[in-house]
């Protein structure tokens, strides 16, 4: 499209995945365990956004992504040591609770206030892009509610690919049942995207971005607000490990044919 | 041509680069980013390469964050409190002022260690003072601890929190950036003056061939060079294949630290700050340590250093073995493992020094040679030898001088000489000489050396060549038949598998029982404890020079010390590596016994790479 | 008194799929537990006729329907107008969908219009002490919370096979037509779907066992070769003699950008656990997996676990699965396969 889409990625911080989670109860409400402690890392769909939202903008002339996150400030900005060297945005920091436990319309209301607070955002050019699901809350709600908000009716979740027509339109693929694809086709901006996974791999990390990201994120992160999101309606009876523990028949001895027959018979059975 | 291939290496320019985000790197940009502004918040220098605006300091860290280093701290933490006036354990997770201090001499109840004859004496007179206050579960307390030895004053920390928070206060100042998950491959040194650094190709397959992802590693060019990256960083080591070692020098003394975070069952008592050191299990030559952190979490771990000559040395079996030790047990019994990680100990310590300075470039930290191996000291020492460079450079910048050979020396040369990390160090130079000889010998070598300051010391065999190992057959002699020995090796060879594990067992090792929270096998702590991960797109940084040399090896130590038990024994090539879990602890190289050249260099090449642990707590 | 709405969107011929028929169970439940609680069905499609009738028999005090060309697209501007205008006509407190990929997508939104909240992912729901509780998971499977609503309307998207499917009589039955105002120009447009390549293996929720293929079949094998080009025929045999589903490690499916060996049908498609699908199937049998937390999560919607594996101590297994055959995959499944060639 002629003059380039506005691009506004939401995208959240949530426990490096490798790590160990356990619930613990926080001041107010659950809460992780040494969940400060625990590396962060940009939620994985969300980071998909990320990488396709800035290829779409290299392939549109004019574009530009801003990059909307909200989570604890110094955690945020540890984050951006590894992702800004990734792709180029301008950063909209938030300073408050990246934890799942949360009201997902709460956060989608602090969110949704920033996205308008960003001057000269074009709203008839927004591409409203993120995860469809986060791997903290993994509710697949904020973002709705974000579009709701913003009032964008033309929402689109669990995307592979979006893609620009010869007249401009877009095009959208999305996961529905089946393993299969859903083909719409949009007319024109605005829209709300929830990404799957896509087809990009992870940009290499470019120190030259990371540089030119530096000026403007460190700015973001000092000029963050402080907002707070809470359970809103929410009562937690309980948070708990799942009982895993299965007492687990080891069969050592078994030759290949013995096991086989069997595995057969519980397939068949 | 290969299209790929074809695409340009951009560079760009700084005015510092710093290779490596550790506690040098934290002391260096502490002390430098206080500096840079004025009072009315402006910049104190200007950059040369982007005139107009200040001075630009990029730090590269080849670990996916800046928390996932790897270290057992207790230290004095004395350049730490001076560079940070306002330092308050309570902002660090994990960090406790150290309370109680014991030293132990561990007795083998299980009867399956390598005890010398000296030693099983001793430990029969010592058996029979069981009676005594000092004596409890196999253990004699030291009732004296020499003062070399004490950390009063200091601090139990988790290296990776600590960093953590540096990092955080650094990059929060705005004055500095540091840049996790990228590895620096190499400095760029033209006509011996080192010009910056290149970074490592991302885009490329195993072997570093493109693929269609390809971006040729940048090049980032600096008027200085701090090189910060440890012990085995691949910066460092260019530079000394280079320039040489002074005369004198060599690095040939190593150990590998292994150690676990441990969640301490609830009703364990023990009070946060409280630290153990101990010697005489699970072997003689391995020393270990217990750090109570804050909030019932303990820090345990051993080293296995190189003079330990079994070659299917190994260090996770034998820090399951140290913590099942009676003493120990007590308290980690019904534990879980909450992370676990290992490194590379330059434990040449000062003899080790490489040449501090060169035009362009710098040394702290360990891989400076600043680790004191009297007082098993290197995180404050490292962060010292940071501070003090962050020192001289500003005068330098307040002198306008350039960073060559002759100013470095002059302004952080001398100023290190004259430091507390060079007096102790020149104590320590020689202080485990002894245990070239005996373990017995290298204990009255620490004694005397660190009780007569450095003067008087037990003299070994010390040496720059690379220390000769006996076989397996000649290891176990006495203990297991050498036609035995060589059917295990031979049947673990086929397999791929270390040998370590059914060479201990037939030595009286008992198995351990695996419980799956504390207890695991090495794999599960990959995966449990050190979430090792390797991002695709990165070339092998372990590599076998001479594959001929590996198909024909017979002890494959690499194999045995891997702490990820990243290389296996291939029958085909002889070893394989498996980057997905590689810790990047660097002892491969080391432990390596076919030597390519007459530098001693070993047939491994362990080179910058990507990935490694993802753990915060280490 | 709570006022129950089961929402739904009906399949192409107008009738109530098995998500469907799933909620309407615990919609049942909830109505059962919960004092003086009426339960109203909501309907929205091409048809809702068929959808109807099918439900009768559960004696709901009302049936709404919207129907209509512009209801047959799965869109989110139309579904949202329709279940919004649904919702405020039965006037629910608790509103319980299935959370098939049409509802999840309007839902929430939804939920914001009507000034109400929405929980999704909701795999249990009970009553006790007059109060109605439901089951998600948190972190990617990792913990499990009960939670209750203070505030009304109460949107709960429930997963697809919690519940057992509701079964009851079923009539021609009549619906109150709901009118729904539709903008004059709708600005997206679904112009159909796109199947997975042929033959390409996928996770089909609808089969009895997932399988699923670890890491250990493209690494080197006890001879020192890696041996892809035996695994895939071996794992492909098996899927196609028993139609299951196909899931694997996030590294079986990043490892092609390493260079390294992989299997080339494996895609993101299939990836489950940590960062993919946890899907729900009857049985599933693990293979050549080796993964502690969080790396096993993807199967823990699965019923019964076998697992075939070398190492006796495998985290994927211990304490996780049923059954751990301790031996080599390769050998295992190519006799199996031939088992199952023979049985046919």
């Amino acid at each position: 499209m002629s003059g380039g889409y506005h691009i506004v990625v939401c995208g959240g911080i949530v426990p490096d995945p490798l790590q160990t989670l356990e619930p613990a109860v926080g001041p107010t409400g659950p809460a992780l365990r040494n969940e400060m402690m625990l590396p962060a890392v940009l939620d994985p769909w969300a980071g998909h956004a990320l990488f396709e939202a800035a290829n779409l903008a290299k392939s549109q002339p004019g574009s530009k992504v801003w990059w909307v996150s909200m989570g604890p400030k110094a955690k945020l900005q540890q984050l951006m040591m590894s992702m800004g060297q990734k792709v180029p945005f301008e950063l909209v920091a938030l300073d408050g609770s990246a934890s799942g436990f949360t009201e997902s319309a709460e956060v989608a209301a602090a969110l949704a206030e920033a996205i308008s607070s960003i001057p000269d955002l074009d709203q008839s050019r927004l591409l409203l892009i993120g995860g469809w699901e986060s791997a903290s809350r993994g509710a697949g709600s904020t973002l709705q509610i974000v579009g709701e908000r913003l009032g964008i009716v033309d929402q689109f979740q669990g995307v592979d690919e979006v893609s620009v027509q010869e007249d401009g339109s877009l095009k959208l693929l999305e996961r529905v049942e089946g393993g299969k694809h859903q083909i719409s086709v949009c007319t024109a901006p605005p829209i709300v995207v929830g990404w799957a996974t896509g087809k990009l791999p992870e940009p290499p990390n470019n120190p030259q971005i990371g540089m030119m990201n530096m000026r403007t994120v460190m700015p973001a992160l000092q000029r963050a607000k402080a907002v707070q999101v809470g359970t809103g309606s929410l009562n937690f009876v309980s948070v708990r490990l799942p009982e895993q523990r299965r007492s687990t028949r080891i069969v050592k001895d078994a030759t290949v044919e013995e096991i086989a027959q069997e595995i057969v018979e519980w397939i068949k059975d | 041509m290969n299209p790929v291939t074809e695409i340009e290496r951009q560079s760009f320019d700084v005015d510092i680069v710093c290779v490596g985000f550790g506690p040098a790197a934290g002391g260096f940009l502490t002390t430098l980013s206080r500096e840079l502004l004025n009072e009315d918040g402006t910049p104190r220098y200007e950059s040369k390469v982007m005139p107009g605006m200040p001075l630009q300091i990029s730090c590269y860290e080849r670990a996916d964050d800046i928390a996932f280093g790897v270290s057992g701290v207790a230290t004095r933490a004395r350049g730490i409190r001076e560079s940070l006036p306002e330092f308050n354990h309570n902002d660090i997770s994990m960090a406790a002022p150290i309370k109680h201090e014991k030293v132990l001499y561990l007795l083998d109840p299980i009867g399956a260690s390598r005890r010398p004859a000296s030693l099983k004496v001793a430990d029969r007179l010592l058996g029979l003072l069981k009676w005594l206050p000092f004596y409890e579960r196999d253990a004699f307390e030291l009732p004296y601890i020499p003062p070399f030895l004490r950390k009063d004053g200091g601090y139990v920390l988790s290296i990776g929190q600590f960093l953590q928070w540096v990092g955080s206060n650094l990059m929060g100042s705005g004055t500095v950036t540091i840049w996790p998950g990228t590895p620096v491959a190499s400095p760029l040194i033209e006509d011996d003056v080192v010009r910056g650094v290149r970074l490592i190709d991302q885009g490329v397959e195993k072997d570093g061939t493109p693929t269609a992802g390809f971006m040729p590693g940048m090049d980032v060019r600096a008027a200085l060079t701090v090189v910060s990256d440890g012990p085995v960083g691949a910066v460092g080591r260019q530079l000394d294949e280079h320039f040489g070692l002074p005369e004198g020098n060599h690095q040939s003394e190593w150990a590998v630290g292994a150690k676990m975070v441990v969640d301490l069952r609830e009703d364990v008592k023990l009070e946060p700050g409280t630290i153990f050191h101990s010697m005489g299990y699970p072997e003689p030559e391995i020393f270990g340590f217990m750090y109570a952190h804050s909030e019932q979490t303990v820090s345990v771990g051993i080293f296995v250093p190189s003079w330990f000559n079994n070659p299917a040395r190994t260090s996770y079996r034998y820090l399951q073995h140290f913590m099942m030790h009676p003493y120990f047990w007590k308290y980690l019994e019904g534990g879980k493992l909450r992370s676990w990680g290992a490194k590379s100990l330059q434990e040449s310590g000062k003899r080790g020094e490489p040449f501090l300075v060169g035009d362009g470039y710098a040394r702290v930290g360990e891989g400076s040679g600043s680790t004191n191996v009297l007082s098993g000291s290197g995180v404050d020492e490292a962060w010292t030898t940071g501070r003090i460079l962050a020192e001289s450079v500003m005068e330098m910048l307040d002198q306008g001088e350039s960073f060559t050979r002759e100013n470095l020396e002059k302004r952080y040369v001398q100023r290190r000489r004259a430091s507390w990390v060079e007096q102790e160090g020149r104590v320590a130079e020689k202080s485990r000489d002894g245990f070239q000889k005996s373990f017995v010998k290298g204990l009255m070598g620490m004694a005397l050396s660190g009780f007569s300051n450095g003067r008087i010391n037990i003299s070994g065999n010390s040496h720059s060549g690379r220390q000769e190992l006996p076989s397996a057959e000649a290891y176990y002699q006495g203990k297991i038949p050498a036609e035995e020995v060589r059917k295990i090796r031979e049947d673990c060879k086929s397999r791929g598998t270390p040998s370590h594990d059914p060479l201990m067992d037939r030595a009286g090792w008992p198995q351990i029982p695996l419980d799956g929270q504390l207890l695991v096998s090495q794999q599960d702590a990959l995966l449990m404890g050190g979430k090792v991960q390797a991002a695709p797109g990165y070339a092998d940084h372990v590599v076998f020079l001479h594959p001929e040399f590996c198909e024909s090896c017979g002890d494959k130590v690499c194999v045995d010390i891997c702490s990820g038990q990243a290389i296996e024994a291939d029958p085909d090539s002889g070893v394989r590596f498996d980057r997905e879990k590689c810790v990047h602890c660097g002892a491969c190289f080391w432990n390596c016994d076919q030597i390519v050249d007459d530098s001693g260099r070993t047939n491994i090449e362990f080179r910058a790479g990507a990935g490694g642990l993802h753990s915060a707590e280490n | 008194m709570e006022k129950i709405l089961l929402l739904a969107f009906t399949e192409t011929d107008g009738t109530l799929g098995k998500p469907g028929l799933e909620v309407l169970s615990a919609a049942l439940k909830i109505r059962e537990g919960l004092a003086g609680a009426e339960l109203v069905v909501g309907l929205v499609g091409a048809k809702v006729g068929p959808a109807a009738g099918q439900i009768v028999g559960c004696s709901p005090s009302r049936i709404l329907g919207v129907e209509g060309e512009h209801f047959s697209q799965s869109r989110y501007g139309t579904d949202a107008a329709a279940a919004e205008a649904i919702c405020k006509a039965a006037e629910a407190t608790i509103i319980l969908a299935a959370g098939t990929a049409r509802a999840n997508r309007v839902l929430s939104g939804v939920a914001h219009r009507l000034q109400g909240n929405a929980d999704t992912h909701v795999c249990g729901v009970d009553v006790a002490d007059g109060a109605l509780k439901v089951t998600r998971w948190y972190y990617r499977q990792r913990m499990q919370a009960v939670l209750q609503r203070s505030s009304r309307p109460w949107v709960i998207i429930c997963d697809p096979s919690s519940f057992a499917p509701w079964t009851g009589s079923s009539r021609d039955d009549a619906f109150e037509a709901v009118a729904v105002p539709v903008p004059d120009s709708m600005r997206t447009t679904v112009t159909g779907t796109q199947a997975p390549a042929s033959g390409a293996q996928t996770i089909r929720p609808d089969t009895e066992v997932l399988f699923v293929a670890g890491a250990g079949w493209t690494k080197s094998q006890a001879d020192g070769k890696v041996k892809v080009n035996e695994a895939e025929p071996l794992i492909l045999g098996f899927l196609d003699l028993t139609k299951a589903s196909l899931g694997g490690s996030k590294s079986m499916v990043d490892l092609a950008g390493e260079g390294q060996q992989v299997l080339s049908f494996m895609t993101h498609l299939n990836q489950i656990g940590q960062t993919g699908a946890t899907p729900r199937h009857p049985k599933g049998l693990a293979t050549c997996c080796h993964g502690e937390e969080p790396h096993a999560v993807g199967w823990r919607f699965i019923n019964e676990r076998r697992a075939i594996n070398k190492d006796p101590n495998c985290g994927w297994a211990q304490g996780k699965a049923d059954v751990l055959y301790v031996e080599d995959a390769f050998a295992v499944m190519a006799r199996v396969n031939e088992l199952l060639k023979e049985s046919k």
